[in-house]
């Protein structure tokens, strides 16, 4: 054999194997296809950790149809990774993804990216004050981030007294008058008060372990419901409880207590501010002036993994997501207020949070 | 804050030296003496009787010593049927053998488990294929002969010592200089003599890593002076935070006592600094994070070998000591990092091991096997702040004990029959099981080594320690995970002389197994994952391998090797809510189908290896969703080798150059994990 065989040879051999393919990536975009009319929910998808595979959907009540991977459809774009929450401002729809750092600003009539703000931490929840002022809340950081949302950009700390970047952990917000109240989560007890006009944390309350979520109803009194922590932590476990706080005094009206191990969560509020709701296995209701917990669910589980919970501003609907086994699309049912089954559809991968249009 | 790599820096004399040696490589005089080759050590002979009814994959020796800058994971891709889920390059790689998770393939050193006891599974992309010697798969039941809990197989992992009869000493330098500012360097010294080996290895790797890659995860905005989105498109950007230095050292001494018994000690540290690559849908800056993980890990293994003519022996005792760091620091003020995670688990692990068979006959051959584990693990996950203000760690401190002992019958009853029977009885801390396995073969035509084999085997992995324990979610009531395996198959093989020297072979191997309370970590309300037993599995298939190896006159050669499996691995279990849609469906990151192809030509002193894999494409949702991110799209994978050797009497020299995605494939293994186009590295080696 000489060389010219021996490249012969070389050459017959990756002809064999010349099978090179090529990866796909017509994502198949048509954005005009999507239409958010109406007065619809957005549902939020988280996904799966570190698999960047969150996205939105959208549904519209009246016609009892929705659409999955809004943002996708209209962005050519992924959302990105853990979708946190959105909120709505100035008839833009902001969407927090918390592990890709962004916040996303997008045309709700057709879903189309306005703007983002970049620079953050581990952002959670956004909650407006002013047209040029609004608080990100983030994980694994002891400062809430101000930013200005018609710039998109990052303005400046407000500095959580107690916390290290390590346990650093603010979530939901609520406003009243010239103040935000915020409960701190993950390895913390407490609810903080922030001045919106120095930015800075005023006060703060020690209640149970963990408080997961916040509402403000009717009476000006603020809701919030901990999860008592887990087994073994150190930093303790307890029955978990929903607590009733008097915005104004700042301190404890009511707590009503759950059984040790009872994991509630995800705490809501119908549009008039007079009915409670709550995940704690089964869905379940409670009138704010109510003295003691409700005796039976408002809405029983069915081997289903509740993991979201909405209350239609307009007709009282409630709607619940049941994540299933968190590696496939959610689905969400549909009751009407008095706990009737209405309908279902499936959304996307964790529906974790929704947002009423 | 951006990073500085002092390594590369202190790289450019080896860069020099490496421009040096290409510059005497064009000006050489290439016909001096004789080259030195790695030969290939497979072996076909006769079926022993320890072998009876087993579905063995051993790699090719030359597979594994292709270049420096391979691990194990590129191994097992372009040379076995196992899927290779792959999260970056020299980022973790697990494997799937058979449409099992990554715990249910138990990986063996020298005869010593090295799961990582607190995930159960093996990162492979840290184990560099240079570091071994010897690698062979056990698929399905054929696993009991050596351990028990591989659902889907063992991996093999050995070194060996040379075999010398007169006093040598051998020196290896290996630099190689890569894409993306990769540097591999790796030296070899080894001496032997009729009772003494002793062999050295210290193997450096380092990359900034940071490819280029068009990311269709997401856009770049086009602003107007009102901040107005004018335009968008996908931004080209390179791999982020994706760094890595890996060093690893290797020390092995044997001595054959007067009685020919051997004693050695394998010892192995592994020192790796990487950081965890930025997901392609990630919108922070590279600069303003520190996402990191840290590892050192010592391997030790002393082996006493004794062989007499119907019996033989084998004692090991061996440590394991692993110190894994995972840093993720945000930067809160210009140059100032703070911490945001900090975790640290050191892992100690105490090993000692019997083998003994017994052959009283040309029939019959017993076995014993014992080994036990001895782990001590201690996690700190967290530091948290308490409500009375002290501190404490989030973590746990757990000791377990595990003990796998094993007795075996093997028979040939009359000729071309075979049977092995195996009892393995397996302790892991309170709780045991029992995993029977039987084994059978059949020798149908033995001028051509037509063969079938059939087994069957009852098996059970029990959880990790971070399944039982981790802090938080760790869950304690967790069930072992246990299954039924069945196997059959056929292969063949045939060496020949004429009208060439020619050798086959062809394998073909069906499987089916039951596996029940499958753990899976599932998020919680509480904010935190925690395992559960929620599946029962029906993975089932077909695996084929075929090889040819032909030397023609003039002293060429040709070899090729191929293989392919079909996995369906279905979720049989029930629905977990009525609106489940996952029963009946492929299991996410389990190809359906996957196969490679290796072939190498040899001419003189010139050799050309072309490698080929495939895989299908793999559902990312347990529903088998098509749409957006339920999928990942079926890639095909090319890599060359071309390579010259030389002799300059007494050194020895190989220069090679390694092209790795050779059509610059835009592929994912894993969603949102950028992987790189096409990569070159070239390598000499000196051999003294």
């Amino acid at each position: 054999m000489n060389r010219l065989q021996f490249f012969i040879s070389v050459t017959s051999l990756c002809a064999l194997c010349l099978l090179s393919g090529c990866m796909e990536w017509d994502y198949d975009i048509d954005s005009d296809s999507v239409n958010l009319s109406g007065k619809g929910l957005f549902i939020i998808n988280e996904g799966n950790f570190q698999y960047g595979n969150a996205s939105l959907s959208y549904y519209d009540p009246a016609t009892d149809s929705v659409q999955n991977q809004v943002f996708f459809q209209s962005n050519g774009m992924k959302l990105g990774d853990v979708a946190q929450s959105m909120t709505i401002w100035d008839n833009r729809g902001w969407m927090v993804v918390n592990n890709s750092h962004v916040i996303f600003a997008i045309d709700i009539e057709n879903g189309r990216e306005i703007g983002r703000i970049t620079n953050l931490t581990s952002p959670r929840y956004i909650h407006f004050i002013s047209a040029e002022k609004a608080y990100v809340t983030q994980l694994w950081d002891n400062r809430i981030t101000v930013v200005n949302p018609s710039t998109f950009s990052v303005t400046g700390y407000i500095e959580v007294p107690g916390m290290t970047m390590e346990t650093g952990s603010t979530e939901q917000m609520v406003s009243y008058g010239d103040y935000v109240f915020c409960n701190c989560w993950s390895y913390q007890n407490r609810i903080i008060k922030i001045d919106t006009r120095t930015d800075q944390v005023v006060d703060q309350l020690s209640i149970g372990i963990q408080p997961t979520s916040l509402v403000i109803d009717k009476n000006n009194n603020i809701w919030t419901v901990t999860d008592g922590g887990y087994e073994g932590s150190p930093y303790g476990y307890e029955a978990p409880s929903l607590y009733c706080i008097n915005a104004e005094s700042f301190s404890v009206s009511r707590v009503f207590t759950f059984a040790l191990g009872d994991n509630p969560s995800e705490i809501q509020i119908n549009r008039d501010g007079t009915l409670l709701f709550w995940i704690n296995k089964d869905i379940w209701r409670m009138d704010v002036d109510d003295l003691r917990l409700p005796d039976t669910p408002f809405i029983n589980a069915r081997g289903t993994k509740y993991y979201g919970l909405t209350v239609s501003p307009y007709n009282g609907d409630v709607y619940v997501a049941d994540a299933i086994d968190y590696q496939q699309q959610g689905i969400i049912y549909r009751y009407n207020s008095r706990g009737d089954y209405i309908s279902e559809f499936y959304a996307g991968i964790t529906p974790g949070a929704f947002c009423w249009k | 804050m951006r990073r500085t790599f002092s390594d590369i820096k202190s790289n450019r004399c080896g860069v020099s030296f490496l421009l040096t040696v290409i510059i005497a490589l064009f000006i050489n005089n290439t016909s001096f003496g004789q080259t030195e080759v790695l030969k290939n050590i497979d072996v076909w002979g006769t079926r022993p009787l320890r072998d009876t009814g087993v579905q063995r994959t051993v790699f090719d020796s030359l597979a594994l010593k292709q270049n420096v800058a391979l691990s194990m994971a590129d191994i097992l891709a372009f040379n076995s049927s196992v899927f290779v889920k792959n999260y970056g390059r020299a980022t973790l790689s697990t494997v799937s053998f058979r449409g099992t998770s990554p715990s249910h393939t138990q990986v063996t050193w020298n005869g010593m488990r090295i799961n990582n006891p607190m995930l159960g599974s093996t990162d492979f992309s840290t184990i560099p294929s240079f570091f071994v010697d010897k690698a062979a798969l056990l698929h399905g039941s054929s696993s009991v002969n050596a351990t028990g809990g591989a659902l889907g197989g063992v991996v093999q992992l050995s070194t060996t010592p040379d075999n010398a009869d007169s006093t040598k000493h051998k020196i290896q330098y290996t630099q190689g200089v890569g894409s993306f500012k990769t540097f591999d360097e790796f030296l070899r010294y080894s001496y032997s003599n009729a009772k003494w080996n002793l062999s050295t290895r210290l193997s450096f790797a380092s990359s900034p890593n940071d490819y280029k890659y068009v990311n269709r995860d997401k856009k770049e905005n086009i602003y107007d002076d009102n901040h107005n989105i004018i335009g968008q498109y996908y931004p080209t950007e390179r791999n982020r935070s994706g760094a890595y230095k890996d060093f690893n050292a290797m020390q092995q001494v044997y001595y054959r006592l007067d009685n020919g018994d051997l004693v050695g000690i394998d010892a192995w540290y592994l020192n790796s600094n990487r950081e965890l690559p930025m997901l392609t849908t990630d919108y922070g800056d590279d600069w303003a994070f520190d996402n990191r993980q840290r590892e050192q890990t010592l391997r030790a293994v002393m082996k006493w070998s004794h062989y007499r003519r119907n019996w033989s022996a084998i004692a090991s005792a061996g440590y394991v000591h692993t110190h894994l760091a995972y840093d993720y620091a945000r930067e809160v003020a210009p140059g100032h990092m703070e911490s945001m995670t900090r975790s640290r688990s050191r892992i100690h692990t105490g090993y000692l091991s019997a083998d003994i068979a017994w052959y009283p006959s040309e029939k019959w051959m017993f076995t014993v096997n014992a080994a036990a584990h001895q782990h001590f693990v201690m996690s700190r996950d967290k530091n948290v702040i308490l409500i009375d203000g002290n501190t404490a760690i989030v973590g746990y401190n757990k000791a377990r004990f595990e003990f796998s002992g094993a007795l075996s019958a093997k028979w040939q009853p009359i000729d071309p029959v075979g049977i092995s029977i195996i009892g393995r009885q397996e302790v892991f801390g309170d709780k045991t099981a029992f995993i029977p396995a039987v084994l059978f073969d059949v020798m149908l035509y033995r001028p051509k080594n037509v063969l079938f084999k059939a087994s069957f085997s009852r098996n059970h992995k029990f959880p990790s320690l971070n399944d039982l324990y981790f802090m938080p979610g760790g869950n304690p009531d967790l069930r072992d995970e246990s299954g039924y395996t069945y196997d059959a198959g056929m292969s063949f093989n045939h060496a020949g002389s004429s009208p060439i020297t020619y050798d086959t072979g062809l394998s073909f191997n069906w499987f089916d197994s039951y596996i029940d309370d499958w753990i899976i970590w599932l998020p919680t309300t509480k904010g935190f994952f925690s395992p559960r037993n929620v599946k029962k599995v029906h993975a089932y298939g077909i695996e084929t391998r075929a090889n040819i190896d032909l030397r023609f006159p003039h002293d060429v050669t040709l070899g090729l090797t191929g293989n392919y499996s079909w996995t369906p691995s279905i979720n049989r279990g029930e629905p977990m809510s009525p609106a489940d849609r996952s029963v009946g469906r492929q299991l996410p990151y389990v190809p359906l189908h996957s196969a490679s192809v290796v072939g190498t030509v040899t001419w003189h002193k010139w050799g050309f290896t072309y490698k080929w894999s495939y895989y299908s494409r793999r559902f990312t949702m347990s529903n088998n969703d098509l749409t957006l991110s339920g999928t990942l799209p079926p890639y095909f994978m090319n890599n060359i080798l071309l390579w010259r050797n030389f002799t300059f009497r007494p050194v020895s020299m190989q220069c090679k150059l390694a092209v790795n995605n050779l059509f610059n494939e835009h592929y994912l293994s894993v969603l949102a994990h950028p992987m790189p186009g096409i990569n070159f590295e070239f390598f000499i080696t000196i051999t003294l």
